[in-house]
């Protein structure tokens, strides 16, 4: 388990590395090479600090189990539902989209029945839409529902 | 006088039934966010930021100003009814607090956190009054160099203080520095770290940055490894404050409000130290030292009035400078500049009606904070009982919606998405988020001082240590430094002894019969 933390710790280093040699060579380059400096040598000193033994501890918080490893199905089932969003959130518009994301979010943290979720979804995500639209006069597209007056 | 006159006449505005409203809509919506477990201040204030885009300013700030306080303030019933804390101010609270409600004395301690939140807020509110126009005076005299300095004191602070060690902190800064260049430069319009990516050549918007790493990215670490089985509530139970309880909690309320309000304005990591210390301090003074990691009153009155106090603290260095100290308060300077305002010392001149009926709103909010919470406890306890699955999707839900309703474009959809994966992978790996955020945000300001002051000094960089304020704020830095590292001592003590008290209760029985 340390291992691996250690290795994408390593990766998550080496993107920080790679960012400074990103840096554009025309133009004002002054401050990114200083950031750039800045996430070298702190990338160094955490080697170091890594090296002596002073893993990260994970954050703590109220709904997260200290004790559990990571669980990844949860996680692409999450990035799943998202990736929904921003697919069908232009053709099908807020309302439907958000259902899909808030449903498919509840049921891979594990909210059973499926349908509950579902429904909680869409009531959620049609009174955004006509809180948005209406009384915050903000965009969110309707979609197929374009034309319905509240929604719009 | 002239200070108090305009305190006057913001008080008018913002007393006017349009803007109560909507201060009344704010702090119900910030307490309510707030309540949530999962959501600290810093989270409420993004995910709800969408909310106030239609509104015209004085409106949306006497909104903001509500949120702020009532965010600080749901994270303490959390604490108290659940005993895992949503952000590393409410500890403390949940500590004692917990153990009071598990005593049967529930709604006791929330009563105390309530009124000290309530006092503690009054009174750091009126030093704010009195001091932040005196700061903002001086501060006009400042130039380009003196800022650099300030915004390196900032950046260092907040990153060695912040989370578990400085160079995880400095790296998170470092992170959000970077994502602050990404976008077209101020100065000559070249574009840098834009892949090429029209999206990305107006920069990365901040309420996306925050909602991203913060909501997002929260979600998903919970998601990682959530905490099946019931949720461990305790009831508030019946009852109120005996007249002990009174006897026992103003002074901890005062000494908490002292301790909070200079902490909150040192750049020295806003609310957490301050509540800290404050335990600390009412655990010697206590006459009823054994009930200490049992429930004691004081243990919960000191600290929720010291955080409290430490969150108007906070707005005195964000009002007057224009440097945010917490992750909350970088989030504000965010929807400040959303209205094309920059907090900082000409903020008292420019825009005087607006930031003395924010100040005003202050007040109000205080006090609709206390005439809310005591009778809506049932209601927030409700909301603690959401099961996870449906609040971290409602989470996600409203992370999406706010960020897609900054531009309408699903570019910054995937874009929140990725922020999320690294506020999850920086949780994963203990980094702390708050240097990030504030990294993004004042990055680019630095950037501007810097390059300015070399403009007029034609290239010198001695410039940015011979003006006498800038040598000043150098030397302070080394004090601060020292002086942060002497609280983060003595806050790993008080973990410590803490550790010890809960470790052997029945020890501590025996030697205090």
């Amino acid at each position: 388990m340390g291992l691996l933390a250690l290795g994408v710790f390593t990766l998550v280093d080496a993107s920080t590395i790679v960012a400074p040699s990103s840096v554009n060579t025309v133009g004002p380059q002054a401050f990114p090479y200083a950031v750039g400096v800045l996430l070298v040598l702190t990338s160094l000193a955490l080697f170091v600090d890594l090296a002596r033994g002073h893993g990260g501890a994970a954050e703590e918080g109220e709904d997260v189990d200290p004790s559990a490893t990571t669980d990844w199905a949860t996680v692409l089932k999450l990035t799943g539902s998202f990736a929904a969003l921003v697919v069908l959130v232009e053709p099908l518009g807020w309302p439907i989209a958000a259902t899909v994301l808030f449903g498919g979010a509840a049921w891979s943290l594990g909210a059973r029945p499926w349908w509950r979720p579902v429904l909680v979804g869409a009531v959620l995500a049609f009174t955004t839409q006509v809180l948005f639209t209406q009384l915050l006069d903000l965009y969110l597209p309707a979609g197929p529902l374009e034309g319905v007056s509240f929604l719009g | 006088m002239g200070d108090f006159g305009a305190l006057l006449d913001g008080f008018a505005t913002a007393l006017q039934p349009m803007y109560l409203l909507y201060a009344l809509i704010g702090v119900t919506l910030g307490t309510a966010v707030g309540v949530l477990p999962g959501i600290g201040p810093a989270m409420t204030l993004a995910l709800l930021l969408p909310l106030t885009y239609s509104l015209e300013p004085t409106a949306a700030f006497i909104m903001f100003a509500g949120i702020y306080y009532g965010g600080m303030y749901g994270g303490s019933t959390t604490s108290i009814l659940l005993n895992a804390p949503g952000e590393s101010s409410s500890i403390i609270t949940a500590l004692e607090g917990n153990r009071m409600a598990k005593a049967g004395r529930g709604s006791a301690a929330l009563a105390t956190a309530a009124i000290g939140s309530f006092v503690a807020g009054t009174i750091a509110t009126v030093a704010l009054t009195l001091v932040a126009p005196t700061i903002a005076r001086l501060a006009v005299q400042l130039g380009p160099a003196d800022y650099v300095a300030l915004l390196v004191l900032a950046f260092l602070t907040v990153a060695a203080v912040l989370g578990s060690s400085p160079p995880r902190g400095i790296a998170s800064l470092g992170i959000g520095l970077f994502l602050g260049l990404v976008g077209t430069d101020t100065l000559t319009g070249q574009q840098r770290f834009t892949l090429g990516l029209p999206a990305l050549a107006d920069g990365i918007d901040v309420v996306v940055v925050a909602v991203g790493v913060f909501a997002v990215g929260e979600a998903l670490y919970v998601a990682s490894r959530m905490r099946r089985g019931p949720i461990p509530l305790v009831p508030a139970g019946k009852g109120w404050m005996t007249k002990d309880d009174w006897r026992r909690s103003w002074k901890p309320w005062l000494r908490g409000t002292a301790i909070g309000f200079p902490i909150g304005t040192l750049p020295a990591g806003g609310a957490e130290v301050g509540t800290f210390l404050s335990y600390s301090a009412e655990r010697k003074l206590s006459k009823h030292r054994e009930e200490f990691g049992k429930g004691a009153i004081e243990g919960v009155a000191g600290p929720e009035a010291a955080n409290n106090a430490s969150a108007a603290g906070v707005l005195v260095p964000l009002l007057t400078l224009g440097l945010p100290t917490s992750a909350t308060a970088a989030i504000l300077i965010s929807a400040f500049q959303s209205y094309g305002i920059q907090p900082g010392p000409l903020l008292f001149q420019d825009e005087s009606a607006l930031i003395w009926a924010l100040i005003a709103s202050l007040y109000i909010g205080n006090v609709l904070l206390l005439v809310l919470n005591l009778p809506l406890v049932g209601i927030w306890v409700k909301l603690l009982q959401i099961p996870r699955p449906y609040l971290y999707a409602g989470i996600l839900t409203f992370a999406a919606l706010g960020s897609y309703s900054v531009g309408a474009s699903t570019e910054d959809l995937v874009l929140l998405f990725l922020l999320g994966l690294l506020g999850w992978a920086m949780r994963n790996f203990g980094f702390p988020i708050a240097p990030a955020v504030v990294g993004l945000i004042l990055g680019p300001i630095a950037e501007e001082q810097l390059r300015r002051a070399l403009a007029i000094s034609q290239g010198d960089p001695t410039v940015l240590v011979t003006s006498p304020f800038a040598a000043v704020v150098y030397a302070a830095l080394v004090v601060f430094l020292f002086l942060g590292w002497w609280l983060r001592r003595r806050q790993a003590r008080t973990e410590a002894e803490l550790a010890a008290v809960v470790a052997t209760p029945a020890e501590s029985e025996r030697s205090s019969s």
